[in-house]
């Protein structure tokens, strides 16, 4: 079971239909001799770093993306293209979502995405933002404390450990998190979600009852393997596991990221709709 | 300029590409056609580098020189940057350059670029493959 769910089978986004899906294989590796990752002075794997979700490619991040395709940092046009947070991340199965949600899902993917609310420039929720491969994540760790900060539409999460969720949380696009070690893994339980953001994949609607638990562990210094488990018994009939990685991006920076800068998307959409200009999927 | 990140290529291509996530701010599918490529040629009037895409202008001549302004739409300058773009060097007004891409649904001059062969003959990627942001070839569930 374990070794079937470390594959992650890679939707396609961003690619042309004509191109073959993508399987890459995340590595099995169970965590590495200790001497294979820094580690806190507390003893704890120290997972500070800028860090690239979703590849298995080990260097910096020129070596790691120049030749792909992808999310656009290569520089082949005709390499296949990979996973975009508008897509599923396919693992064993698609998203297991009751059959009324997933007419409701269905609908988004008809209409190509227009309604996504990332492209009102809202917080795009997790694990769609801390999946990314074309935006970088930074993590900065202290023994009370996991703050992740992500370049894509400038979100952050300040993560307290050992701490309880507060009672009386009010539903936002990110959640709140609190985190714990379990061994050398450190887990992070989220809730409080608001129900404005998709999980992964266009349409990947949720409810306020969202609850997502995150696993990262460092298994040598360039990979952290990442797991996530979705619940939202109001949408899903199972949790909706997904297996992932992030991989260490020595020397890059975060970047600026204002998405209101200029945003055309939504009169895009708008003009499309009014001039009755067919963009639909059949 | 030299291209950043040109000698992985090789090594990259032999290994088989590797999968990576990317953020699609928005439906590139939606608001650009994936069966109507275009590869135009012309000088640069205007290059915004913007979030969360940038948009640059060219000046196209028609066989009869006519002239039409068309706006090319690609990732945004964090993106561009780590892709080896360097604002104000590697490409300006007034540049000679050629780009591919697909044209927008709507027919107008506008279109999602792809690749930009630049003045120098270094070609670089201004943007996405076609369709993305609309959610791929297969939908996140099954269909019923």
């Amino acid at each position: 079971m374990r070794r079937l769910m470390g594959f992650l089978t890679v939707a396609m986004a961003w690619a042309p239909s004509y191109l073959p899906a993508q399987t890459p294989a995340r590595s099995n590796a169970e965590p590495s001799a200790k001497s294979a990752f820094p580690r806190a002075a507390d003893g704890k794997p120290d997972l500070t770093g800028v860090w690239q979700g979703g590849s298995t490619a080990r260097g910096s991040w020129e070596e790691a993306n120049g030749g792909t395709g992808v999310g656009g940092t290569g520089k082949n046009p005709n390499a296949p293209a990979v996973l975009s947070a508008s897509d599923r991340p396919a693992t064993a199965e698609k998203a297991p979502y009751q059959a009324w949600a997933a007419q409701k899902v269905l609908e988004s993917y008809k209409l190509r995405g227009i309604d996504d609310p990332s492209a009102q420039c809202l917080p795009p929720g997790l694990p769609r933002t801390s999946v990314l491969g074309l935006f970088p994540t930074q993590i900065v760790q202290t023994p009370q404390q996991i703050v992740f900060l992500y370049e894509y539409m400038h979100e952050f999460r300040v993560v307290p450990l050992n701490a309880k969720h507060r009672d009386d949380l009010a539903p936002t696009y990110m959640g709140d998190s609190v985190g714990h070690w379990e061994g050398d893994t450190l887990v992070v339980d989220v809730t409080g979600f608001n129900d404005k953001t998709w999980l992964v994949g266009t349409g990947t609607f949720h409810s306020e009852a969202l609850h997502v638990t995150e696993r990262y562990t460092r298994v040598d210094k360039d990979q952290i393997n990442y797991d996530i488990t979705l619940e939202d018994p109001n949408v899903l009939t199972k949790p909706w596991i997904i297996h992932t990685n992030l991989m260490l991006r020595e020397g890059t920076r975060l970047e600026e990221y204002v998405c209101a800068e200029n945003n055309l998307a939504p009169a895009f959409y708008e003009r499309l709709q009014k001039n009755n200009v067919n963009f639909q999927r059949p | 300029m030299k291209g950043r990140g040109r000698w992985v290529v090789t090594a990259f291509a032999a290994m088989g590409l590797l999968a990576i996530p990317a953020a699609a701010h928005h439906s590139f599918g939606a608001e650009y056609d994936a069966n109507k490529p275009v590869t135009l040629s012309g000088t640069v009037t205007k290059i915004e580098w913007t979030n969360p895409h940038s948009y640059f202008y060219l000046d196209v001549k028609d066989d009869k020189g006519n002239v039409a302004n068309w706006k090319f739409e690609g990732y945004g300058p964090g993106v561009l940057y780590r892709n080896g773009w360097k604002r104000g060097i590697s490409m300006k007004p007034g540049d000679s350059i050629t780009v591919t891409g697909w044209r927008a649904r709507d027919g107008t001059n506008w279109a999602h670029a792809r690749q930009v062969t630049l003045a120098s003959g270094e070609k670089m990627l201004f943007g996405p493959p076609a369709g993305t942001g609309d959610g791929g070839a297969a939908p996140p569930v099954e269909v019923k």
